[in-house]
Formats: structure tokens, sequence, C-alpha cells
């Protein structure tokens, strides 16, 4: 549950030791390029990128597929689906009633399948090198305002505890004779209660002594706070900065200006 | 002092591990080839440090985890053939912290919902309910909602919904956390009057005063494994073996280990008890 909730791996990449700014501007920016690009070529050769990244920042194959794979089914799905509900262009490879499958729809398919992965694998690659506390101290110092980035952090921190908590009241439950999964929609819906409860009681007062802690610690003494850690861009930061705008502006700038076919 | 051992024949048995080993997802082995009998109407205490197994043993025999090898009989079936809530009906779990499991707006709803569960009859859950609601001393918080009882009064709550559904194995997870001497007292004679009414109780602590007052049989356990099974005296006998088991004696059993030489005996468990034995010059007491 909780590789689900954490994507972050530690490890000694450059990646990993990368400025959490820098990766959040180079994860943005490449966001953005994925939506300018339209052609598949392109897509394809971004997508190549990135998973030169995800290979360089030693993510494994299983692991990135087990946390992809609601993206993974999500891209079949558009390949699958995008063909049936776009009718336009030609030639038409098969028709049913209404429905015509065309070849630049099926392309036009793949490429937003193709688009979706990168978009997807690029913040995989974020959130796998970047531990939270960094990216939250990332965010502070990008103009977040600390208590968001607090409560953000804390949001983040208490996922994996609440989801602990969540299986000990449901095996408290099923220890009660309780069957979740048994019964029609209703039943089970009604069942989720005696779950739904006590998570919430807990929940609110672990909120409630949470406060109290950060109270006693003198939370919001002061407005300025300094830091223990704080970030700081080295060159090699610099460097990679200025190589993703680059990678950035430069098809942009071709596709808009000389109306190059990307 | 009941012997710990008394003669007895296989059906007798409530609950029978062998070799059982299990191994938490992460990778951790919690429990390292545990082989155990408990026989019907037993009053046996589980201690061990944090980390020793004894919960992942007890959730081992009611279900919730299934073992990685190794058997569980309970009540001469298999535990494998049984669902958690069929194993239900014959293990009762009370867990340590009431609050993951109270839900309902009133007491009496609360206690109720185990034994709907179980699909018994109106009237057969009305008597199971009452019963068990005068069983932990709840009558007059009978309509309250139990989220606003005291802790101790919550854990009572817990543990009566638990024997609402009359178990014939009753599994107790550290009830005293967090309670005062006089509610871990009068919990603990509720749970003691269970197990004089033939219940098969199963006492997790680590609270060793507890054990020598209350428990007729002691499992001490250690990184995975039952490294003592014996009466609370014999248990207590072996010092180095419950330090190694990051557990301390009650500073009765300290005390009378430092009398030993003065003929007192190192099983002796009450203040009582070793009064007497030092009146009576060492000899045996009752």
């Amino acid at each position: 549950m909780t590789g689900f909730i954490d994507l972050y791996t530690e490890a000694d990449t450059f990646l990993h030791r990368m400025d959490p700014r820098v990766k959040i501007v180079a994860v943005l920016l490449v966001t953005i390029l994925g939506l300018v690009l339209s052609s598949l070529y392109s897509l394809l050769v971004l997508l190549a990128f990135i998973f030169v990244m995800l290979f360089l920042a030693r993510a494994t194959f299983s692991r990135t597929v087990f946390a992809l794979k609601f993206v993974i089914r999500f891209m079949v799905l558009i390949i699958l689906l995008w063909p049936i509900f776009d009718p336009s262009g030609t030639p038409v490879l098969a028709s049913l009633g209404p429905v015509k499958i065309t070849e630049p729809a099926i392309w036009r398919g793949v490429t937003s399948a193709a688009r979706v992965g990168c978009l997807a694998t690029v913040w995989y690659i974020l959130m796998f090198t970047t531990s939270q506390r960094d990216l939250v101290r990332a965010l502070v110092k990008l103009g977040l305002r600390f208590d968001f980035g607090l409560a953000l952090a804390i949001s983040l921190r208490f996922l994996p505890t609440l989801s602990a908590t969540i299986d000990s009241i449901k095996d408290a439950q099923r220890a009660r004779g309780l069957e979740l999964d048994k019964g029609g929609l209703l039943k089970r819906a009604r069942n989720y209660v005696a779950v739904l409860v006590p998570t919430i009681v807990s929940a609110l007062r672990t909120a409630d002594t949470l406060s109290l802690a950060l109270q006693s610690r003198a939370y919001g003494a002061r407005a300025d706070r300094t830091y223990l850690r704080d970030l700081r861009m080295r060159s090699a930061d610099i460097a990679a900065l200025v190589l993703l705008v680059a990678i950035f502006v430069v098809p942009t700038i071709a596709k808009y200006l000389f109306a190059a076919p990307l | 002092m009941i012997p710990a051992s008394s003669p007895s024949t296989a059906s007798d048995k409530i609950v029978s591990v062998r070799d059982l080993k299990f191994t938490y997802e992460g990778g951790i082995q919690a429990l390292k080839g545990i082989n155990l009998d408990i026989r019907r109407g037993e009053y046996v205490a589980v201690v061990g440090g944090n980390g020793s197994g004894k919960t992942t043993l007890a959730k081992n025999i009611n279900g919730l985890l299934r073992p990685t090898s190794g058997t569980v009989m309970v009540n001469g079936r298999s535990a494998s053939d049984l669902t958690v809530a069929q194993l239900a009906r014959v293990v009762g779990y009370a867990f340590q912290n009431p609050d993951h499991q109270l839900f309902c707006s009133s007491v009496v709803d609360e206690v109720r919902f185990g034994p709907q569960n179980m699909g018994f009859t109106q009237e057969d859950i009305s008597t199971k309910v009452e019963r068990a609601i005068e069983a932990m001393d709840l009558k007059g918080q009978r309509d309250q909602p139990p989220l606003s009882l005291t802790l101790g009064e919550r854990r009572r709550v817990s543990i009566a919904s638990v024997i609402a559904m009359t178990p014939e194995v009753f599994i107790v997870d550290e009830p005293t956390t967090g309670l005062d001497a006089r509610e871990t007292d009068d919990l603990m004679a509720s749970i003691d009057r269970l197990n004089q009414e033939g219940r098969t109780v199963i006492l997790i602590t680590h609270d060793m005063n507890l054990v020598a007052k209350h428990a007729r049989r002691v499992l001490v356990m250690s990184e995975g494994r039952i490294v003592l099974d014996s009466d609370p005296g014999g248990a207590f006998s072996d010092l180095e073996l419950l330090l190694q088991s990051k557990l301390v004696p009650p500073p009765v059993v300290q005390l009378a280990h430092r009398l030993s030489g003065l003929g007192v005996s190192r099983e002796t468990l009450s203040p009582g008890e070793l009064v007497s034995r030092l009146m009576l010059g060492g000899g045996e007491a009752k």
C-alpha cells in the first residue's frame, strides 16, 4: 500500500541529487512540451528521452509498470476507443452502421496515448527521484506559503499511517463477523459504515493531537523561518536547467515560428 | 495452583498449532515455527517484548492472517478451511485499541453488531447482548454513545461486543494499556469471570503483574518463538530467560528470588504468599 502513496526510492543518481526546484520546473516544461507537440514522431522522440531519464534514475522495469499500471490501462483504452468515436479522415478501413474506423483516427489514438505516456512518466520520474520532504521544501522555496507546504507535507506523511489504521479497523470489524465484500451494492455500502466511522474518528483524534504537538513546538511563533538544510543551486543544476529550457524552447519555436511539422 | 499440564485427550484441544511460520509481505518473519496446544477452559497469558510475535500468533488463530506454512486447528477443524467470520464464532478477538471498532450510536447497538453478523435469532441476540453488557458491567452506559465514554469503559464495550458473539476462545490484546489500577482490576475481574464460566481466555500482555495475578499458564515469546511454556511460578523462576525476552517479573517475584536464601520459594507470585512463606519459615503455604 505504501508503495502506491510514496513512489520515492532512495538512490544516488544525478536525478536524485538534482535540486528539486529544477526538477519541478523541468517536469512542468516537459508537460507543456508534451501538449505542444502533436506529431506522433516528435512525441515518440520525447517519450524515448523520458525513458532514457527513467533508466538513468535506475527505475526498474517492474516497479515502473506497477506504479503506472493504471496509466498503461488508460493508454490501451485510448488506442482502442479513439478510432470508434472519431470517424473523420480517409481511408476508411471498416464500417459498421454509424461507426467508421479510419486510418488517421487510429494514428490519432496512438498519438494521444503516447502523449499521456509522456506526461505520466515524466511525473513518475519526479516522484521516483524526489523525497516528499524535498518536494515540499522546493515548493515553499518557489513561493508556496509555508503553512500550505507544511499542510501538504503532513498529509503526505500521514497517508501511510491512515492506511495502516484503516487496515487495523477492517481487521477489528472482520473479527466481529463483518464481511465487507459480501452482499449487494447497498449492503456493501452499509458494511463500510463500520469502517468509515472509526476511521474518521481516529483521523480527527490524530489531527487534534498533532495540532497540540505543533503548538507545543512553537509553530507559528515567528513569521520568518530558517532551515537546517537549505536548498542551493549547484553548477550541475544550472546546466541541467539550461539544457531543459533549450529542449523546450527549440521545438516550440520551430513549430510556431517556422511551422515545422512537430 | 492448578498444574499447567493436566492429562488431556485430543478432543479438548480447542486450539492446536503445528510448525506455524508466518512472514509479512515486507519479508519480516514474525513467527519462526510455533507449536502449541490450548485446551478448553485454559487461562493462558502470552507475554513477550514488542515485536516478539504475540499479536501475529493471535491473528493466525482467528484467521485475520493465514500461515505462511504450518497448520492452525480450531475446535478440531483446520482454520484455513474457514472464513474469518466463521472463525469468529469460535475465536473472539478484542483488539488493543477499542476506537478501531466503535462506530454505533449506543453501547447496546455496538454490542449487538457482532451477534447480528453471526445470524443468530433476534431472541438469541437480545439474550447474548444483555449477558455481555452485564458481564462487562455496562448497564449504566447501555444507551450512551460509546465514543463519549472513558477509555476504560470503551475497552469494556469493545470486549462486550466480542463476548456477545459467545466465542469459546476469547483473545484479549493488551486490555489494560492506558488504564489506571482500579480500572485494570475491574476489567481483569470481568475477564477472570469469563474464564470461570468455562471460556478459554488468551491474554496478550507485557504486564507481568497481570500474568502473576490472573493467568494459569504462561507462554513467553521471543523473536517469533515460544521460548517457555509453563505455569506463572515456573515462568518467573527463570529470570535470565525473562530478561532475554525483554520482560521484568513483578517486584514481589524479584523479592522472592532475593530471599530464596531464606528458603522462600522462587515460585512465589503474590505479596500474601510471600508473607505466609516467610512466617512459616519458608515452608509451603497455601
